[in-house]
């Protein structure tokens, strides 16, 4: 009996206090909001204080699934490797390709042995000065077949020996040869024209050989990089830092500091509450950035992306192994009044595979165009044109509903080719799992670059003999000129190849380029030289913020 | 009693090795493994067989089950795919301690705003006051926790300024009255999560508070103390209180197992770093070890939780002996 008691009585206090408590403060708050957020302390993540740090940016921004650069595959993670590492040549923000940690190169005439020479200023952010062994032992670990590295044999495996190696044939990469402390040597396979452009991207990163061997679990946490920017802190789920390197080799970064807040909800609205200065806009909030009437279009920027959403036809399966068919879908397709009314004109259609600013890009339209008409006589003359089978169109997707621009093309098809088309979604490892097995009829899929150049794109999809092509395209007119145009020295001839490429690609049209992405950002008047660059590349150095 | 809580923890680590395995086989049932997507842009099978044997993916399931167990035993719960680089352990635990936190003032919200809601209505059994607190508990549970939120981060974050758009700052906050003095207050990040998270709870305990008080209301032993003359409100929380409150202590072990749970809806509105997001995101990227963890962990904490509510029961009701009638 008295348990029963104590225990009614600590109930009755509990809830008591709840409403007493809640009430109280509710009511402080509430009388108190003009100064609330002045006057409740928060800890870091509030960010009330940053406001007054001066050449501080605030950015939101997501956990990289791995800050080694070995081993990165995503963009998310990209955005802060490249700050923090370099490699021998990098991309400047206007795409061309520059000197990194080395401070010249020479490609001997054949085209198949380029030698770097280091500079004499560049460091690690211990100040331990980068060597031409440093170069060497980071390629060879991230090409050993102990890290197994998904990247590894896309972006290094031109070199002479290291495939060898990465299969453990091999003690080391007979391709390397470091000549002294500040020469290295790479001798590849062929007279490839976009090794460079490789060595630009992550997997060639330089690492501290030192650092990596004591502590090969964490040693991500703390990275000694040679990049511009030092990971000082890095909070998971809540906030990572980056601060200027000032002896980076290319000059201090004019920005001191970078902040990524990782949690905390609407990034737009935390713009509006000055906690970020640059935020994404969605398509909810896309109308109030374009109104001329309304502050926040003064701060909106857009940009092209080097990106590109397709539909995929698969010539190996029916009805696509018929080009009619293929190409009277393409012909159905009104990119330009889909995009204004789903995307409110946010994506830019797709004139071609080659997205503007790519060198290769040529504006002139080059995707099939809208002709209802047409469309129909190319069906009219297809084999399947009264018998066709089943079309399943595959995306990711949580399976509630289709993505608005899927159900207008499945409509367009429907209302002008009479075509039944199912959508199907499953989501993402399902859906890579049955692309790279050639199980997907029809699928929508997106592509972005990971150098510019379009080897990235032409070669690795639609060579008949790539891995990386699902659609089943195989065209020897194309493998030829994709052939050619990889050992082409002559950058102007070589463009020309790929852009001729391009265009019987598109008349195949087992691809139906639909739309090249766009960022749309507002940022804040005093960060003085924001931009948003077409594919991820060190940035940070350039920004200043005046406050 | 001993003996039989020695017993039921006993079953504990038999209903683990149930649990994780078969979660461990269902798991790579599923089409796609991480290395899928590490592999998506590359594609060459020799890259794919390397990233596969480093996982040891290529093994046949009963050995990579082993393999997993002989570590989970000593503590190492595996590392985590889509965190590359941090162990399961120091991903989910801080995590869960942020969805924890949250969960357990709701909870605590919950049962005391419940309970007198449901006794009240038992009370008023007959008025039209005791349908009228059941309807509007039933109403707001019906609301569902995605169509919750965004009103109130529009109301209350954005149009009025009074509270945060999102983010985490533990429980309590600092207030300065008058820049003098501090109080600890309910920190403000609180407040639209909990909303969120109570609103569907309260309906849930009022009901069963309600139906064994209506109950009680009837036994002899109230009608004694009613007879003897003993205040309505001394009747209400002497007698009826702690004898419906029995099956709520049942309800209570099943909800405190859930803290560590988390939600991913309110998580990714206001962009909390809880459990219930990485939970979903784990899925999703097929990261196995941190899909194991999570459920092994899930399902130890509801064992726990369940046998301490049985505890409970024993010593706050006399009528019951636990393990008495076992042989």
């Amino acid at each position: 009996m008295r348990q029963n008691r104590m225990l009614a009585i600590l109930l009755g206090v509990l809830a008591a206090l709840v409403l007493v408590v809640g009430g109280l403060s509710a009511i402080l708050l509430l009388s108190g909001r003009g100064g609330t957020s002045g006057t409740t302390s928060t800890s870091e993540t509030g960010g009330s204080g940053s406001a007054a740090a001066s050449g501080r940016l605030r950015l939101a921004g997501a956990d990289p699934s791995t800050m080694d650069p070995h081993l990165a595959t995503d963009s998310t993670s990209a955005e802060y490797i490249v700050e923090v590492f370099s490699g021998l040549v990098t991309i400047s923000p206007k795409l061309e390709l520059q000197p990194d940690l080395a401070k010249s190169w020479d490609v001997s005439p054949d085209g198949k042995t380029y030698t770097f020479v280091l500079r004499d200023n560049a460091t690690f952010h211990d100040g331990r000065r980068v060597t031409a062994d440093d170069v060497k032992w980071s390629i060879e670990r991230a090409a050993s077949k102990q890290l197994a590295s998904p990247t590894a044999m896309s972006y290094l495996s031109d070199i002479i020996g290291m495939p060898d190696y990465f299969a453990g044939k091999a003690p080391g990469i007979s391709g390397i040869e470091v000549v002294d402390a500040s020469t290295i040597r790479f001798k590849i396979d062929a007279a490839k024209p976009y090794f460079l452009a490789k060595l630009s991207y992550p997997t060639a990163f330089v690492l501290d050989r030192k650092q990596v061997e004591a502590n090969p679990r964490n040693w991500t946490r703390k990275p000694n990089g040679t990049g511009p920017y030092q990971l000082t802190e890095w909070r998971l789920g809540e906030r990572i830092t980056l601060t200027a390197y000032d002896k980076f080799y290319l000059g201090t970064p004019k920005l001191k500091e970078a902040v990524y807040l990782l949690s905390g909800g609407s990034a737009l609205t935390r713009f509006e509450n000055n906690e970020l200065d640059v935020a994404p806009l969605s398509i909810n909030d896309i109308d109030r950035a374009r109104d001329p009437g309304q502050a926040l279009s003064k701060l909106y920027q857009q940009s092209t992306q080097f990106s590109i959403s397709y539909i995929a036809l698969n010539s190996k399966t029916p009805p696509f192994d018929d080009p009619a068919v293929r190409r009277a879908m393409g012909l159905a397709l009104d990119r330009k009044k889909i995009s204004d009314v789903t995307f409110k004109g946010m994506l830019a259609p797709a004139s071609g595979i080659l997205m503007p600013g790519l060198p290769g890009f040529t504006p002139d339209v080059k995707t099939l165009p809208y002709d209802p008409a047409a469309a129909k006589a190319e069906l009219a003359k297809s084999k399947y044109a009264k018998s066709m089978p089943t079309i399943t169109l595959t995306e990711t997707g949580g399976g509630a509903s289709a993505s608005p621009d899927t159900e207008a093309y499945v409509a367009a098809w429907k209302e002008i080719l009479g075509m039944n088309v199912e959508i199907k979604q499953s989501d993402f490892a399902t859906f890579i799992a049955d692309q790279q097995a050639g199980k997907l009829q029809l699928f929508a899929a997106g592509w972005i670059m990971d150098y510019p150049d379009p080897e990235d794109l032409l070669d690795l999809k639609f060579h008949s003999k790539s891995p990386l092509n699902d659609q089943g395209y195989a065209n020897p007119e194309v493998d030829k000129l994709l052939d050619d145009a990889r050992t082409l020295q002559d950058p102007a001839k070589r463009l020309d190849l790929y852009r001729q490429a391009e265009k019987i690609i598109i008349n195949d049209a087992t691809w139906l380029p639909l739309y090249f992405s766009m960022s749309h950002q507002v940022v804040n008047p005093a960060v003085k030289g924001w931009f948003d660059p077409p594919m991820v590349l060190p940035r940070l150095r350039f920004i200043e913020v005046t406050r | 009693m001993g003996a039989y809580v020695v017993r039921r923890l006993l079953w504990l680590p038999v209903l683990l090795v149930i649990v994780s395995f078969s979660t461990f086989t269902l798991a790579r049932f599923g089409p796609g493994d991480p290395v899928t997507l590490e592999t998506q842009k590359s594609r060459d099978p020799a890259v794919v067989a390397e990233a596969r044997a480093k996982r040891g993916l290529d093994r046949p399931i009963p050995v990579q089950y082993l393999r997993w167990l002989q570590l989970a035993a000593r503590g190492d719960l595996g590392e985590s795919t889509l965190q590359k680089g941090y162990s399961v352990s120091e991903l989910i635990f801080p995590k869960m301690w942020v969805s924890a936190q949250l969960s357990l003032v709701a909870i605590i919200i919950v049962f005391a705003v419940g309970i007198p809601m449901g006794l009240l209505a038992a009370r008023l059994a007959g008025t039209w006051i005791d349908p009228m607190i059941i309807g509007t508990l039933l109403f707001l549970q019906a609301i569902p926790v995605l169509v919750v939120i965004p009103p109130l981060i529009w109301l209350f974050a954005v149009k009025l300024q009074w509270l945060p758009v999102g983010g985490w700052d533990g429980i309590f906050a600092v207030y300065w009255i008058g820049g003098v003095v501090a109080i600890p207050i309910p920190n403000p990040h609180l407040y639209i999560p909990l909303v969120a998270f109570t609103i569907g709870g309260f309906v849930g305990v009022a009901r069963l508070v309600r139906i064994t008080a209506l109950e009680v209301n009837l036994e002899d032993y109230v009608r004694t103390a009613r007879s003897k003359g003993l205040s309505e409100t001394a009747v209400q929380l002497r007698h009826v209180l702690p004898n419906a409150l029995l099956p709520v202590v049942t309800v209570v072990g099943f909800s405190l197992a859930g803290i560590i749970e988390g939600s991913f809806f309110v998580e990714t509105l206001m962009g909390i770093n809880g459990i219930g997001r990485l939970t979903f995101e784990a899925v999703t990227s097929r990261d196995y070890d941190v899909i194991l963890a999570t459920t092994v962990v899930f399902a130890s904490a509801f064992v726990i939780c369940n046998l301490l509510a049985e505890l409970v029961y024993g010593v706050v009701d006399p009528r019951v002996r636990l393990g008495a009638t076992r042989g």
